[in-house]
């Protein structure tokens, strides 16, 4: 009980910040276009819209995902608020994507 | 049917012996891959290949899924490789494709990030040949078999696609199964060449086979490779027809009694085998002609597992044979060392840099009874056989010295040996009475004419000595000739 109360507690603080999420995506893949409706329906639904999502085309920008190592597309980095996390998928099992972002527990 | 219009282009490796077994190297624009177990030098292979063509102008990638970026180049570095000044010349991009680890899955993905990375790359370094060391490692990420064999599918086709002539190495089973752990991989890849590094007589050695070549033959044997200090080194005996070149015309043994009965002397480019029990004169007869050699102005090598070069050049001194003025005049080159000191192949390597780079006329081997200390029979057979074969290519005169108790044949010419040998000598004690005499006796001369009796000789502080005046035996009367050896 005290557990969940404690998570609780985290997600209402976090839930203050802002949330910077940079999306990797590959052109206009099945996948990559999954993740980022999937990532736009969880910003509308756990942060109500408390969050900033950059995408990033590396078939377009190869530097960048140089820079960041991504080797799989689609991949989800949480930029802020820190730790950084990354996600690798196109985010369809969002109670795992919840969790790996920290906000487990926050009512939708 | 085989004709030249349908040979599949090749990209040579330039891998010390890889190209005669692939028959002219790697194929062009497509997929080979490298498997072994840890340790069997899989990376080594791959960054050869991108070394060595990066040093010739032609560029390529090299995309590490394991080791960090810095560790191959410090591995590159210890074998001259320096990828570093190659990486600024934009002949070499290296991509570290590790994964840390703790990267939370969701869903589908796929390696387009890699694709994109490695073909950003390639085209900025303008790359056609491309490695992707430890492959195996970036598919764990999958852990879905079919999964990874869409991915392996896709980033095959990715590589033809884009013409590039790539080396993927996996890592095979542990139990030495023949191809990949990665059995889809083995049928789509072009080329497959498996590595493995095992243990025999207590040293460690390395053999090489090519499991297929789509479009292409190649040599099928296993092949023994060590990695030195220059990189992947293989002694590939891939002709199925001899190529040694024919016996010369005839030089002197260095002794005119030995020349009388020989009809002349030895025939160059044979290989000639001098066999007797210990301190019958082997080495003695060895060393003169060694020095008959060098006084005609032709280089000699001579690799000696018996004794150090000192006391070999300062045993033959008692005996009348002075060798120091050839070795001061660089035409004698002894190389010594024990036999126990590496493996078979490790020997052969050291032969062969002395072979090419010093270019002798002849070469002595002293003994080889010795050479069974580097591992096994088997060890020393390959090691004399690989090195008798690359003496007669080159048509290198070869002497041999073979300690052996017994007279009989078998025994004389040394490990199942008789075929490669055409010359046979053997020295023997003979009980005179109050002392012991020395004989001499020509077994074999192939192509050749020769005495078929045995000859007294002395060793003397003047030298080998026949108090027989000897002639020729065609010049003597009523001995017949034999041109092979009736005993």
């Amino acid at each position: 009980m005290s557990k969940s109360l404690q998570t609780k507690h985290r997600a209402t603080k976090e839930q203050r910040g802002h949330y910077l999420l940079r999306l990797f995506m590959a052109g206009n893949g099945l996948n990559s276009q999954k993740a980022l409706a999937n990532l736009r329906n969880l910003c509308e639904e756990h942060l109500n819209g408390h969050c900033t999502i950059e995408t990033v085309d590396v078939v377009k920008d190869f530097q960048a995902a140089v820079r960041d190592n991504i080797l799989v597309t689609p991949a989800l980095i949480l930029v802020s608020p820190r730790p950084r996390v990354m996600i690798l998928g196109n985010l369809s099992d969002s109670p795992k994507v919840l969790a790996a972002l920290r906000l487990s527990g926050r009512k939708s | 049917m085989h004709g030249k219009s349908r040979a599949i282009p090749k990209v040579p490796t330039q891998i010390t012996g890889l190209d005669e077994i692939l028959e002219g190297g790697l194929p062009q624009g497509r997929t080979s891959l490298a498997c072994g177990g840890p340790g069997s030098g899989k990376t080594v292979l791959g960054l050869e290949f991108l070394c060595r063509g990066a040093m010739a102008g032609d560029p390529g990638v090299f995309v590490t899924f394991e080791e960090r970026a810095e560790a191959v180049r410090m591995n590159a570095m210890s074998m001259g490789w320096d990828l570093a000044a190659l990486e600024k010349a934009r002949k070499i991009a290296i991509v570290e494709a590790r994964l840390s680890g703790d990267e939370v899955l969701s869903g589908d993905f796929d390696i387009q990030g890699l694709l994109t990375i490695v073909g950003g790359h390639a085209t900025r370094i303008r790359a056609r040949r491309v490695v992707m060391d430890a492959l195996d490692v970036l598919l764990r990420v999958y852990g879905d078999l079919q999964r990874e064999r869409n991915e392996l599918s896709r980033l095959h086709n990715w590589l033809i696609d884009r013409g590039l002539t790539s080396v993927l190495s996996v890592k095979s089973h542990r139990d030495g199964g023949d191809g990949s752990q990665y059995e889809f991989l083995d049928f789509m890849a072009d080329c497959v060449i498996r590595l493995d590094h095992r243990v025999l007589g207590q040293v460690a050695t390395r053999r090489l086979r090519v499991i297929k070549y789509r479009g292409s033959g190649f040599g099928t044997n296993e092949y023994p490779y060590v990695i030195s200090e220059r990189g992947i080194v293989l002694f590939p005996l891939t002709h199925s027809e001899l190529t040694h070149k024919p016996l010369g015309a005839k030089i002197s043994s260095g002794l005119a009694g030995l020349d009388a009965m020989l009809e002349g002397g030895f025939r160059r480019s044979s290989c000639i085998l001098i066999a007797g029990s210990s301190g019958t004169g082997k080495t003695t007869l060895a060393c003169a002609y060694i020095r008959a050699a060098c006084r005609r102005g032709e280089k000699v090598l001579c690799l000696n597992f018996e004794e150090s070069k000192e006391a070999l050049i300062s045993g033959m001194l008692s005996a009348g044979i002075d060798l120091r003025p050839s070795v001061r005049a660089r035409k004698l080159l002894v190389q010594t060392s024990l036999p126990e000191s590496m493996g078979s192949d490790g020997h052969l390597i050291r032969a062969m840099e002395a072979i090419d780079s010093f270019k002798p006329d002849h070469l002595i081997l002293d003994a080889m009874s010795a050479c069974t200390r580097m591992g096994s029979e088997q060890a020393a057979f390959d090691y004399l056989m690989r090195l008798v074969a690359v003496v007669k290519e080159r048509g290198i005169t070869c002497i041999m010295t073979n300690q052996s108790l017994a007279g009989n044949y078998e025994e004389l010419s040394g490990i199942g040996f008789s075929s490669v040998v055409d010359a046979v000598i053997q020295l023997r004690f003979v009980d005179a009475g109050q002392e012991i005499g020395r004989q001499i006796l020509v077994i074999k001369s192939r192509g050749s004419a020769h005495s078929n009796r045995r000859e007294p000789f002395y060793i003397t502080d003047q030298g080998i000595e026949f108090p027989n005046n000897l002639r020729p035996p065609s010049a003597r009367a009523g001995t017949a000739n034999s041109k092979d050896g009736g005993i």
